[in-house]
């Protein structure tokens, strides 16, 4: 007995040893894990505001505190009211200051370095008491600015976050409907799930109804959030799909009793593989770019806009790699075992055929995090979907692309898109070669 | 053979139908009014309140010969307030007003009296300034005048204003602006009306009747003429305006005024010419790279290879191509190519030879191949090392090699034909790529192909020009799948498409 078990390792386990072999793959996977530290740790590396401040005998955290304003007690019992988001930070003297390690917001513009200030150019800074010197070291714009005097060093750590979060977020999306749509594609087929007539045309008829109360009647509600704040959106639509799921529910669950009467009992199948094959033909035969460029033109700026439109258009690859799985794994036996045992289709589905037609779709995942960040970075370049005033990677380079001089603006971005991409493409090439068992040695 | 490709093409109908459909909704849901854009972009008027009467017919006839004037699809489904002649509202701002005071208060009648009456006002107004014209111009009268414009800007605003509270403020700053005059005292009455209207609107509501749904049917609309032409659908006979899609009538841009195939066949040609160009360049190089590639596999020549398509595969194209600019066409560095266009600011002069032009254009063309060219060679290179390496495990290339073939002969007789097969995959994309040209390339290079043009249509809500793009596309997809079918057939006889 334990023997078998030190000789046995899971398929995971191996997959997992195959992939550590791939050197390079795995010294991504590493580059990786420190991107996202400086992405979600970026306010705190790249920082206009000081992370520790001794003044008058206060003692403040700037960056790391949400205050629109600090007061404080200074000489002769004078108020002084400091503004953290418009200070100028460095011209104020303190008794002891931290400053973040690149002492500059991307968007904030340093006035004195405006106009495509290279890296090795004289850079200017003003003391404390006015006086304009040559820049310390200390405050130098390591990878030089663009035309406003926006730091670009700066701009590349907060870019991080919004490359990272577009791949993550975006494929997450695009995950969750490709593997749930391949599955119920690959396992059902066209003639597997079967319904009583009553209970499909009465679900059909739920959408109708959901689609109505939730959408057609709350047009304007959507219409005007959508031109609102971020989060108000997102609550309104919320809501509208809460109202669109739960009259599908009850219209299904009314369906059940009316699957009784004698006309409505009849049986019919649900072309689920059709449905899904015609929709993912449909996403093929579109020019997707192009796509992705209107809506993201049509919808407000925003980054959560990005996300939605790319997860949205780029689910086809998993979900056609899923149902291929799922139309071999259906057949096996270990399935057919299940099923006479009487386990519920959808548990068969998520708990004993999914696992095993996983891997696949992760590959696809890791490309897909690839061509995300590709398609972001190209829609930031030609300033469409992302907010004039959110600092990306696309919009450095776009930046370099007015000032053919201004090669940091174009070099440094393209290294840190490049590098991404590649990263996760080798990821993704150890994972294949991982997950597939002809490779075994 | 020919029964699957019918079959093929007969299943693709629906999937036509439905992209054309999508980018419809698109055209439709998106905001303002394409008509605002067309008149006004002729007439260099900006203001939309004062356009010209001659502004106004023209609006006219564009609204007719573009079919705006018809309800939007084969059906409709509303809240039982809303009328099934609403489309009539020919303003779209103005529609979307009565839109929301439908969802508000859901008694239309009410709301429909309450807008006549605003109609009603704006002509009373518009009375008094008539009036106002045959005084002479003294200190105060000029004041008056501002009193009566300003007035017209307030019923203006009030045209359009759906929350009661904004309702009711320009109600009252209306009222107390036409007190200041005696020319103005007619207006009182209408306003008098007005604000009785709307008490009935908010008294009178009938909010149950914003939950129930209706379905209105119209036979005639957008999407039918859109698809079939505004004569008979079938025969296209009585088409006055368009022939519709089917009969490849695109409509009209919204931004050139002319007819979308003329637009798009000018554009069409560069965008074409790169992408064939840049597919046959990257199949030549790219298909012996990667034969070799698999034949010396873990070579020096494998592995070095495989690192720069890697790396190649992997560099964004916008990126590539700025830096190809900044290199190679920048006074600061080495200025060997021009920075964008197709040919000289200037034109190329007439009575050029074909040849000279070519010479002349020689320079313009190379930065842009190279960017079009390299992440198609990277992919394909890789593509043909893997499906190569895959055949060339098999056993037939043993017993081949074993009998004593030549390696070229095994190589590029035996294994190639069957390692052909994902590459003609690839092909079959070329197609539709064409059409849709590259966005980011074009706009970078400055080529007047397809891809700037979308880019242009975008920004300026051309949808005429976006539809077609998206239908264009979606044939050519088929096309290549049908070619695709074709040509597997050809390398590899043991495909059929029959049943046996």
């Amino acid at each position: 007995m334990s023997e078998s078990q030190t000789t046995h390792t899971s398929y995971y386990t191996y997959a997992w040893k195959q992939f550590r072999s791939h050197k390079p793959a795995l010294v991504s996977l590493y580059v990786l894990a420190v991107l996202v530290v400086i992405a979600i740790l970026a306010p705190v590396i790249a920082n206009e505001k000081p992370l520790y401040v001794r003044y008058h005998g206060e003692t403040f955290y700037p960056a790391l505190s949400w205050k629109k304003q600090f007061v404080i007690e200074g000489e002769n019992g004078k108020k002084e009211i400091i503004q953290p988001d418009i200070a100028e930070w460095k011209r104020m003297s303190f008794e002891k200051v931290i400053w973040a390690p690149i002492p500059y917001s991307p968007e904030k513009t340093d006035r004195l370095n405006s106009g495509y200030k290279s890296p090795q150019d004289e850079q200017l800074f003003m003391r404390a008491d006015g006086n304009i010197v040559p820049m310390p070291s200390r405050f130098r714009h390591i990878m030089g600015t663009n035309s406003l005097g926006e730091d670009v060093l700066s701009g590349l750590i907060h870019g991080t976050r919004v490359s990272l979060s577009i791949g993550c977020i975006s494929m997450s999306i695009a995950a969750l409907l490709g593997i749930l749509l391949g599955a119920a594609a690959g396992y059902f087929g066209d003639t597997r799930l079967r319904t009583t007539r009553g209970r499909f045309w009465s679900t059909i008829f739920g959408i109708a109804v959901g689609w109505f109360y939730g959408f057609q009647v709350r047009a304007f509600v959507l219409r005007d959030a959508l031109s609102g704040r971020e989060g108000n959106f997102l609550l309104a639509i919320g809501l509208s799909l809460i109202i669109l799921v739960s009259c599908i529910l009850a219209f299904s669950f009314l369906g059940k009793w009316l699957g009784k009467l004698p006309v409505l009992r009849t049986q019919v199948h649900i072309p689920v593989d059709n449905i899904v094959s015609r929709t993912i033909e449909i996403l093929h035969a579109m020019p997707t770019f192009v796509l992705i460029l209107t809506v993201a033109a049509i919808a407000r700026p925003s980054l959560t806009n990005v996300m939605i439109i790319i997860g949205l258009t780029s689910w086809t690859g998993i979900a056609r790699l899923v149902r291929a799985e799922l139309l071999r794994i259906r057949g096996l036996e270990y399935i057919q075992a299940a099923r006479s045992l009487g386990f519920g289709e959808w548990e068969i589905i998520f708990r004993h055929a999914l696992p095993n037609a996983i891997a696949p779709a992760l590959v696809s995942i890791a490309f897909g995090i690839a061509s995300a960040i590709l398609t972001e970075s190209s829609l930031s370049f030609l300033g469409i979907g992302v907010p004039s005033d959110t600092v990306t990677w696309g919009s450095l380079v776009n930046d370099g692309r007015q000032q053919f001089n201004a090669w940091w603006l174009v070099v440094f971005p393209g290294i840190a898109i490049f590098m991404t991409v590649t990263m996760y493409n080798l990821i993704g090439e150890a994972m294949r070669d991982a997950f597939d068992p002809r490779q075994k040695k | 053979m020919s029964r699957y490709l019918l079959k093929r093409i007969f299943i693709f109908i629906p999937t036509l139908l439905v992209i054309i459909l999508l980018a419809f909704i698109i055209s439709v849901k998106a905001p303002g009014d394409p008509l605002d854009r067309m008149v006004t972009a002729q007439d260099g008027v900006t203001d939309q309140s004062s356009l010209s009467w001659n502004a106004q017919l023209e609006k006219d006839r564009w609204r007719t010969k573009l079919g705006l004037d018809l309800p939007v699809f084969y059906f409709s489904i509303t809240n039982a307030a809303t009328p099934d002649t609403l489309y009539r509202i020919y303003d779209k701002r103005l529609r979307e007003t009565s839109k929301r005071l439908i969802q508000a208060y859901g008694n239309w009648e009410e709301i429909s009296a309450y807008q006549t009456s605003i109609q009603e006002l704006a002509k009373q107004v518009e009375l008094t300034e008539e009036e106002l014209k045959k005084y002479t111009d003294t200190a105060t009268t000029l004041l008056y005048r501002d009193t009566v414009n300003e007035t017209f800007f307030q019923v203006q605003a009030l045209k359009y204003a759906y929350s009661d509270a904004t309702i009711r403020s320009l109600l009252q700053r209306i009222r107390s602006l036409s007190g200041q005059h005696p020319v103005m005292h007619p207006i009182y009455l209408a306003i008098e009306q007005t604000q009785s209207n709307w008490t009935d609107v908010v008294e009178n509501s009938q909010t149950i009747k914003r939950y129930i749904p209706t379905i209105h049917f119209y036979r005639n609309n957008q999407f039918h003429r859109w698809v079939f032409g505004d004569g008979n659908w079938l025969t296209a006979k009585g088409a006055v305006n368009t022939k519709g899609i089917i009969r490849g009538d695109f409509g009209y841009s919204y931004q050139t005024k002319l007819p979308v195939h003329q637009v798009i066949g000018d554009r069409m040609r560069w965008s074409l010419f790169f992408s064939l160009i840049s597919v046959c360049l990257a199949y030549i190089i790219s298909i012996p790279l990667g034969i070799r590639a698999a034949a010396k596999r873990n070579s020096v020549f494998d592995r070095t290879s495989s690192v720069i398509l890697f790396v190649l595969y992997s560099m964004p194209t916008f990126w590539v191509a700025t830096l190809l600019l900044m290199g190679f066409a920048n006074p600061l560095t080495i200025q060997a190519f021009p920075a964008s266009g197709v040919e000289p600011m200037t034109g190329i002069p007439e009575g050029t030879s074909w040849l000279q032009t070519i010479a002349i254009r020689i320079p313009y063309l190379i930065l842009p191949t190279i960017s079009y060219t390299y992440a198609q060679l990277a992919f394909l290179s890789r593509i043909t090392r893997v499906s190569m390496l895959e055949t060339l495990s098999q056993d037939y290339v043993r017993t081949a090699q074993a009998k004593g073939l030549s390696q070229f002969r095994v190589i590029y007789v035996h294994a190639f034909r069957n390692a052909l097969l994902p590459l003609i995959t690839v092909f079959s994309n070329i197609f539709p790529a064409a059409i849709g040209g590259s966005v980011i390339l074009e706009t970078i290079f400055g080529i007047p192909g397809m891809g700037q043009h979308i880019f242009q249509a975008i920004y300026s809500n051309d949808y005429p020009v976006i539809i077609t793009v998206f239908t264009l596309t979606g044939v050519l997809t088929l096309v290549g799948y049908l070619i695709a079918d074709i040509l597997y057939a050809i390398a590899d006889p043991r495909i059929t498409f029959s049943k046996k």
